[in-house]
């Protein structure tokens, strides 16, 4: 009993202490530490340093899954670019289009401690929608991944379609993505498709990006004001298809590969997202650790002079 | 063709561009010979579940899709050229 409450005594000492205040903490232990107290106690310093060290050791190694998994992906992300480079090509990229109905694409990650990618998916998807609202229009979201489902959810629930997630249960390929582009394109009806990523460029570099993808009936209307699309017309078709068909089958095609290539350098950017803050949780975990060292050398050496001085004192006192 | 178009057979099914390819791929990875086929075939998996939204609130009857491989699609464009 007397030592819990000796120990309860340490620990209620020992919590003002471990505030950073260099200085001014050996005084505090002086001043404060009643008579009957031995040793101030040095447990909870110690209790917090070793979390502190767990912690930086599984952010650590976190950071070392990261790093081998965007090995993995990172080449197969920029062989996929060649998917839909020949489409820019041929149809362009006009994020600038003026449609009715557009629909918001916004890829996200399912997992989370990756720095803050999906928020800036989130914040461009989000200013999108303000940006292609007006009279008559109606903007739409598909939701790819938990993250931009949880943040989208608290103000426009109301203009959400469809949402997805669970897509990096087995590792990512083009047949899962084209189901999935099939699917978005059976059950939403858009003008134009904005996909919102985070473009990879460097392990430390994502950028949000946004791919336009143009339902053929508004290619056909873009065609008649030239630029571009109106060159569709020199194009010799062979087969027995009208342009109509090919262009159907064309927006369809562009569709999957810009989304296979999208999801897949969104998952570039989430490990490299992942590696980057998992490095700097580690670093300041080790800074943490350094001061909680400081914090605990001092308050070993203030108990131990306080138990010297007890003892001299005592000496003293018996032989004067 | 009776139609104004000649449109071609999938299409008149209701398949669209991307499942028609998707067979065509799944039917030349069949063609494999063995070590690369059973590679090919784990790029076939798809899974991911999928929630449609009515009035702000998802459904919860969401369509989860586990199927391994493109198999079941077969049976559609056969029955297609048997009628032709």
């Amino acid at each position: 009993m007397a030592m819990a409450a000796l120990r309860r005594e340490g620990r209620r000492f020992a919590a003002p202490l471990i505030s950073p205040q260099p200085i001014r903490s050996s005084l505090i232990a002086e001043e404060q530490a009643p008579l009957g107290v031995r040793s101030i106690s040095t447990q909870v310093v110690r209790n917090r340093m070793k979390s502190v060290k767990n912690i930086q050791k599984i952010t650590k190694a976190m950071k070392m899954v990261a790093a081998s998994k965007l090995r993995a992906i990172q080449t197969r992300a920029e062989n996929s670019r060649g998917l839909w480079q020949p489409f820019t090509a041929l149809l362009g990229d006009a994020p600038s289009v003026d449609v009715k109905k557009n629909v918001i694409v916004t890829i996200s990650s399912d997992k989370g401690l990756c720095g803050g990618i999906n928020s800036t998916s989130v914040k461009i998807s989000k200013a999108m929608h303000k940006l292609t609202a007006g009279p008559e229009k109606e903007t739409k979201y598909v939701i790819l991944g938990e993250k931009a489902k949880a943040q989208l959810i608290r103000d426009s629930k109301k203009d959400i379609e469809l949402s997805i997630t669970e897509l990096q249960k087995n590792p990512l390929n083009y047949t899962q993505v084209s189901v999935l582009a099939d699917d978005i394109l059976k059950n939403v009806e858009y003008d134009a498709l904005r996909i919102i990523f985070n473009k990879f460029h460097s392990v430390v570099s994502f950028l949000p990006t946004m791919s336009t993808v143009l339902s053929p009936e508004v290619v056909e209307r873009e065609a008649e004001s030239g630029g571009k699309l109106g060159d569709l017309d020199s194009y010799e078709i062979e087969g027995g298809e009208t342009k109509g068909e090919i262009l159907q089958n064309l927006a369809e095609f562009q569709f999957s590969c810009v989304l296979f290539n999208a999801v897949l350098e969104n998952a570039c950017s989430e490990q490299g997202a992942r590696m980057s803050a998992m490095d700097s949780s580690s670093r300041n975990a080790g800074e943490m650790l350094d001061r909680l060292t400081l914090t605990y050398n001092r308050t070993r050496q203030a108990s131990i002079t306080t138990e010297l001085i007890e003892i001299i004192s005592g000496a003293s006192a018996l032989e004067g | 063709m009776a139609s104004n178009a000649a449109v071609p057979f999938w299409r008149a099914a209701g398949m669209t561009y991307i499942t028609y390819s998707n067979i065509c791929a799944n039917l030349v990875r069949n063609c494999l010979k063995e070590p690369y086929k059973t590679e090919a075939l784990t790029r076939e998996k798809v899974h991911f579940a999928v929630s449609k939204w009515v009035d702000s609130k998802p459904q919860k009857s969401s369509m989860i899709r586990i199927f391994l491989d493109l198999g079941f699609l077969r049976c559609a464009i056969r029955s297609d050229t048997e009628e032709e």
